[in-house]
């Protein structure tokens, strides 16, 4: 017995030995590298004078950092919860309708998912000149259907351009719940649906009783990946508002503000190569948390439902 | 276990081989063909590859055994690229750098050329353009290399539709935009999403009339003044005038679609920057456009006229080829390169000493004001855009949130003042 597991293990060390050097050289090493920069201060890409917890200590006391920072993470907070919202709720009905028998549902299905094969970039790019106040063809549509009134500059006015770029992205990766979603109603005992309907279920009570609960832990894992992805979102800022998450930084994410604080002139916003890895840190340090208290809490009502 | 340790070493070989040819591919760009040297020149022009070939081409025909390779990197990435192959030691030879505190900083990582010794003519050169690119002691890294001007362009069919003269004081400028609005059309093609235009064109270039150009930003920079003075209120309340002359929803509208719509000729007028001649040469119909210098406060006052220090250009110290190097540095430095750039890129003016006659009519145009007016640069541009937040994005900022209605002028300017406190 000891001498089978001990061959176990050995295989297994074998498979994961690769993966796990390709990790370290370009994803632990850059990490901890990151890290250590974040304690150093001084010009150029390398900082080199050692100065403790100084960078942590001026970012969150000195207000030209702190008030850039909490107003990233603010955005950031409005950002994902919009995202959530449009991917989790709308996504899940989405699911449930494609995973619904009738006509053309496979290609309801297959649609749904291609805009999650773009890039964010050229997502970014057509949603910018779809709302072009200008030549836009968005501001054109509502003239034509009599809400002329109603035409704002979407992304030039800070109390929208934040929920449009939100849009953008919901959009674009709303396929990716749908797929999520549907595969775990698809999972579903088919005979326990039969059963449902005979005993006289619509179909408000077949989502409550039956899909719900069995997809709850496939909430859990969509909300996670849309957390990690919106708290280290920068490319559709940069396409859409720019990297100074225009206008007066109303759309400006952790990523976007990384990027200039790391590696802008400070003409341009940056705040040199030392005190952008601070905030680099402290967005790793954001989405571990994140990470693992969402892990808990979807845990704890995977058990609870177990039970 | 001899499996595994098979394996591990296979892994490690591959690795190593992978690095090393990684390592040798760097090294390889420098290097040029047979017995030529290559030269590699980097810049943030990435629209000039083509224009900066043919002029680099007639330096070859005198120089056959170099050549010199343009490779541009899109503006927005510029400065970290350079910053990192610099650190790599796989950087440029010939370096494209920022004027003032965005050059010093490059400088200050000591890969950089110091020029006293070895171009002697800089001291013929604007002692104002070579101070863009020194030490606070005066040590030269670059060689001041273009310069460019802010201003109004206007479509000549438009101004003549209405029966309009090219306005010279900021009342008949005024007079002027009523007149284009009161008959329907869009007087300006402004846009206030990218607020960096705010600041660089229109307050530094349409503002410095009213705040009293070169002597404010002197004492501004000395510390004398402070941006809350009246002075520099009154040219933020001016900026505001222009506002009613704005298209619908400028607030959405950013700088590629500005250029679209005066270049297609949609908008009369267009607050805009030298280096636009060749978009809008691009986009059809450039004998259509005209220009005209930013109007004066009133009749009889001197032109503040903003010559920004927009290029210099550096050598990199850790060059293998020094002495082809040189040759090309002096060429670069001398009035027949000068002759060729402005040929190539009207909009853009060179400061190296010498007569010329430039090819453009709009770059023609815009130098004709010179000789009359006194040059300056960006209001915040020196020193007070060398911490953070830098004095750069705080008046763009707060020009944006001033059109946005967030803010009055008064208020815009203590925005920025209050920012500035690094500074004081």
């Amino acid at each position: 017995m000891l001498q089978a597991q001990k061959k176990h293990a050995r295989f297994l060390f074998m498979f994961i030995f690769p993966a796990f050097i390709i990790y370290t050289v370009f994803m632990l090493l850059p990490i901890l590298n990151s890290m250590k920069y974040s304690l150093y201060s001084g010009d150029g890409l390398i900082p080199d004078t050692f100065v403790g917890l100084d960078n942590y200590v001026k970012l969150f006391t000195e207000e030209r950092y702190y008030s850039k920072f909490w107003n990233a993470l603010g955005n950031n907070i409005k950002f994902f919860l919009i995202v959530t919202f449009i991917q989790n709720i709308l996504g899940f009905f989405m699911a449930v309708f494609v995973t619904r028998s009738f006509k053309g549902n496979r290609f309801m299905r297959k649609l749904s998912f291609l805009p999650t094969t773009l890039s964010v970039l050229v997502v970014g790019f057509i949603f910018k000149l779809i709302l072009n106040p200008y030549y836009g063809v968005f501001d054109k549509v509502l003239e034509a259907v009599g809400l002329g009134e109603h035409i704002i500059p979407w992304l030039g006015d800070p109390r929208s351009a934040l929920i449009v770029v939100s849009i953008a992205v919901s959009w674009q990766f709303f396929g990716e719940s749908v797929l999520f979603y549907s595969s775990g109603i698809d999972g579903i005992d088919e005979s326990i649906m039969e059963a449902a309907r005979i005993d006289g279920a619509n179909i408000w009570h077949e989502i409550i009783h039956i899909i719900l609960p069995s997809v709850l832990p496939i909430v859990g894992i969509v909300t996670i990946l849309i957390f990690i992805g919106d708290f280290t979102q920068f490319d559709i800022i940069y396409a859409m508002t720019g990297f100074r998450g225009d206008p007066g930084y109303s759309t400006d994410l952790m990523g976007s503000l990384f990027y200039r604080t790391a590696f802008a002139t400070t003409e341009r916003g940056g705040w040199g190569t030392g005190m952008g890895a601070t905030v680099a840190t402290m967005m790793f340090l954001i989405v571990t948390l994140g990470v693992g208290t969402l892990l808990a809490f979807f845990n704890k009502k995977k058990e609870e439902m177990t039970k | 276990m001899e499996l595994v340790k098979k394996s591990i070493l296979t892994m490690l070989v591959l690795l190593l081989a992978g690095t090393m040819a990684f390592a040798s591919g760097q090294q390889g760009s420098s290097t040029g063909d047979g017995d030529k040297v290559k030269l590699v020149f980097t810049s943030w022009r990435t629209e000039d590859i083509e224009r900066m070939n043919r002029i680099n081409a007639e330096f070859t025909k005198e120089n056959p055994n170099i050549v010199i390779d343009f490779q541009p990197v899109k503006d927005t990435e510029y400065d970290a690229q350079l910053k990192q192959s610099l650190a790599a030691g796989v950087g440029a030879d010939i370096i494209f750098l920022r004027s003032y505190d965005s050059g010093y900083q490059i400088y200050k990582t000591d890969s950089l050329m110091e020029l006293n010794d070895l171009l002697p003519e800089l001291k013929d050169f604007p002692s104002a353009a070579v101070a863009a690119w020194a030490t606070p002691e005066m040590t030269s890294y670059a060689i001041p290399a273009a310069g460019v001007v802010h201003g109004v362009y206007y479509r000549k069919s438009i101004f003549e539709k209405y029966n309009l003269d090219v306005p010279a004081t900021w009342d008949e400028f005024m007079a002027v935009c009523e007149t284009l609005k009161a008959g329907g059309e869009t007087v300006f093609a402004q846009g206030t999403k990218d607020n960096w235009m705010l600041y660089e064109v229109m307050y530094s270039g349409l503002g410095a009339n009213f705040y009293g150009g070169e002597e404010a930003r002197q004492a501004l920079m000395n510390k004398e003044v402070r941006f809350t003075d009246d002075n520099f209120v009154l040219a933020m309340e001016k900026m505001k005038e222009l506002q009613p002359y704005f298209p619908e929803r400028f607030e959405g509208i950013d700088y590629v679609t500005m250029q679209e719509i005066f270049g297609t000729g949609n908008a009369a007028m267009f607050m805009g920057g030298s280096w636009e001649i060749g978009i809008f040469e691009d986009l059809g119909g450039l004998e259509d456009v005209g220009y005209f210098a930013p109007p004066l406060a009133k009749k009889g006052d001197t032109l503040q006229y903003c010559f920004h220090v927009d290029a210099g250009i550096g050598f990199n110290k850790n060059t293998k080829h020094p002495e082809e190097l040189k040759t090309y540095m002096k060429w670069l430095a001398s009035s027949e390169y000068a002759q060729l750039y402005m040929n190539e890129l009207p909009g853009f003016f060179s400061y190296t000493p010498g007569s010329y006659t430039l090819n453009n009519d709009l770059a023609k145009q815009m130098q004709s004001y010179v000789a009359e007016s006194v040059p300056t640069v960006r209001t915040v541009w020196e020193k007070l855009s060398a911490g953070s937040p830098s004095g750069n994005e705080l008046v763009g900022e707060a020009i944006q949130k001033m059109y946005a209605n967030e803010l009055t002028p008064e208020e815009a300017c203590k925005f920025v003042n209050d920012q500035l406190s690094w500074y004081y």
